[in-house]
């Protein structure tokens, strides 16, 4: 589904010719995966999840989706993929403060001036009862547990159906059990069809999924 | 639910900050519509003052005179001659100047010396509609003359000949009948008597002729010195008086008090500019994560610029609905306590309601004006905002 070839990026700063985050890593994420990228803090786990998710362009290197390049696409086919087959959730649940617990899972549905269309509401309604927020439709963020908030911007991620789910150290800012209760989300999407991407440092969940990459240094050590 | 429920979601979270700011941008607003409607309404008020004290232009015959003294003994100045105008040859020309739409008044005067019993008086021929017009603050007992042989007597002149209206009296071998006697003005024409004109050149014998013309031209904008190059060109052998000192006075008050109002209003909207443009960009900076999170969830560029734009085209508009109708209100309410507000009697007399009122072609355009102004204002912020990394907003956090 994803091939990830000889990709390096290396960020301003840290001395001479800068810091190296990425040092030609090359994977494959096939369609299904539940794959798990696990390493050290300052490994350049989130670096890939960020490259391979197409919200950080890669200094070299390609990133084939689908057989098409998607490192030299133009902005707009951008947005267009981010809209549509990516999707992604942060360790920081980012929801709109303003906006209920359905507005925010509707977000991807309001980039437009058209009003949001009954289907998408079902959609939304029905990934919230999916991600265990029935009857929370209605709830401020603010009105929400952690845990809670973080199954919002799941079903945020998962109303638009996208092909390949990334998630970048979902479970960092949640206690044990509510983060098992996300990874175990994740694991039944997973189940579903979904193609699941997800950061970890936690050794805990790194093996939950399939398959478990481990990155040092910006160079991929292990891929099982 | 669609992408102006996020700017108008945050707006009502934030409804103190809204509100005040909404509040210094209707105030501004409010300013520039009030000082705008006063400005002109005093201006035009000024002018028509201002137009109640005659004619600024005089256009008489060239008159050749000669200074007689000897041995130190001044005789004064003999003028010989003198010549009279074509009247409405004359008229006409001043009437066809590229500036007539400048001049408000041609009155041309025929002065005769006349006898009323055994006691001189001065028989002044005009044309009574336009003297009207230049001398607006005239008042008369009785009526004004609308027929031949009619005349209006001066005040001293009335008293001094016991005229009354209705009276008769014989000047210069003609009969005529007062239509009306002139109130006090404390001027030269209480102590003479107005004829027509046509009355005056027929019993003169001097057909068609006047001695002098009184123009009248005023307005804001009046360019006197073009007026009277454009008289001087149709009319060369005449000498052209222009009473420029009064008129420019009178242009410069009235300049003055609308570009004060203009220096104060734009004093007040690039304030306001300036208090959305600091307010938003402070909330771009607050709210980078949310542009992360809209950027990693598709939204283009130019949909989070216009996410922020529309925040201040919000503001704007309720500033600008705020802002028009308390301006004119405000307006109406310093126009009462004006002078302004007698014309605004007499204008609620003359069928309006008042000189200041809402309308919808002001309102629109300080509506479009407003939203063009907000939209000026969010450029610099709304473009921070679209060009955030969305991986640095989201890993800054």
């Amino acid at each position: 589904m994803i091939a990830v070839k000889n990709i390096t990026k290396t960020y301003a700063g840290g001395g001479n010719g800068g810091a190296p985050a990425l040092r030609g890593v090359s994977f494959d994420v096939r369609e299904g995966d539940f794959l798990c990228v696990t390493g050290r803090s300052g490994s350049g786990k989130s670096t890939l999840l960020h490259v391979v998710s197409t919200l950080l362009r890669p200094d070299s290197g390609q990133i084939l989706y689908r057989g098409e390049d998607v490192t030299r696409l133009p902005e707009p086919e951008l947005n267009r993929l981010r809209l549509g087959d990516f999707s992604m959730i942060f360790q920081m649940h980012h929801l709109l403060a303003y906006l209920t617990a359905l507005e925010n899972t509707l977000l991807p549905f309001m980039s437009r001036l058209t009003p949001v269309k009954d289907a998408e509401l079902a959609a939304a309604r029905l990934c919230l009862d999916k991600v265990g927020l029935a009857g929370k439709h209605d709830r401020l963020p603010g009105s929400l547990s952690g845990g809670e908030q973080q199954r919002v911007a799941i079903a945020r991620a998962l109303v638009k159906k996208p092909k390949a789910l990334f998630a970048d150290e979902p479970t960092g800012s949640l206690d044990k059990k509510t983060g098992g209760g996300i990874i175990d989300l994740l694991g039944d999407l997973n189940a579903e069809g979904m193609t699941v991407t997800m950061v970890t440092h936690d050794q805990a969940y790194a093996n939950a999924g399939n398959r478990k990459l481990t990155m040092e240094d910006g160079v991929l050590a292990s891929d099982g | 639910m669609n992408i102006l429920t996020i700017p108008l979601r945050n707006l009502r979270r934030k409804w103190l900050k809204t509100c005040l700011l909404t509040g210094v941008f209707a105030a501004a607003v409010l300013s520039v519509v009030g000082l705008t409607y006063v400005s002109r309404e005093v201006g035009q008020s000024l002018e028509k003052k201002l137009t109640q004290f005659g004619a600024n232009i005089l256009v008489e015959p060239k008159v050749e005179s000669l200074s007689v003294g000897y041995g130190g003994f001044n005789l004064g100045a003999v003028a010989y001659a003198a010549k009279s105008l074509d009247a409405s040859a004359a008229a006409a020309k001043i009437r066809s100047i590229a500036l007539h739409e400048r001049i408000s008044s041609v009155a041309p005067k025929l002065i005769e010396m006349a006898k009323v019993g055994d006691k001189p008086v001065g028989l002044i021929g005009v044309d009574f509609e336009q003297e009207q017009l230049i001398k607006n603050y005239w008042t008369v007992t009785g009526a004004m003359p609308d027929k031949p042989g009619e005349v209006l007597a001066g005040s001293k002149a009335a008293s001094l000949l016991g005229l009354a209206v209705g009276s008769t009296l014989t000047a210069s071998g003609r009969d005529f009948t007062v239509a009306g006697v002139l109130d006090e003005t404390g001027s030269e024409d209480d102590a003479v008597i107005f004829a027509g004109l046509r009355d005056v050149q027929e019993a003169t014998g001097a057909i068609g002729q006047a001695n002098f013309i009184e123009v009248a031209a005023l307005c804001s904008a009046c360019p006197i010195d073009d007026i009277v190059a454009q008289i001087r060109a149709l009319l060369p052998d005449v000498e052209i008086v222009a009473m420029q000192k009064v008129v420019k006075s009178r242009m410069y008050a009235i300049d003055f008090v609308k570009n004060l109002a203009m220096g104060v209003c734009a004093v007040l909207l690039l304030t306001a500019c300036f208090m959305i443009a600091l307010s938003l960009l402070a909330s771009v900076n607050e709210r980078k994560h949310e542009i992360g999170i809209l950027r990693s969830l598709g939204f283009s560029r130019a949909k989070v610029f216009a996410i922020f734009c529309f925040e201040a085209v919000a503001i704007g508009c309720a500033a600008a609905v705020a802002g028009y109708l308390g301006g004119v209100l405000a307006s109406q309410k310093t126009l009462a306590m004006l002078d302004v507000a007698g014309q605004a009697e007499q204008a609620a007399h003359a069928g309006h309601a008042s000189v200041v009122g809402f309308d919808a072609a002001h309102f629109g355009l300080t509506l479009a004006a407003v939203c063009l102004i907000s939209v000026a204002a969010s450029i610099a912020p709304a473009w921070k905002a679209a060009n955030t990394d969305p991986c640095e907003a989201l890993v800054m956090l």
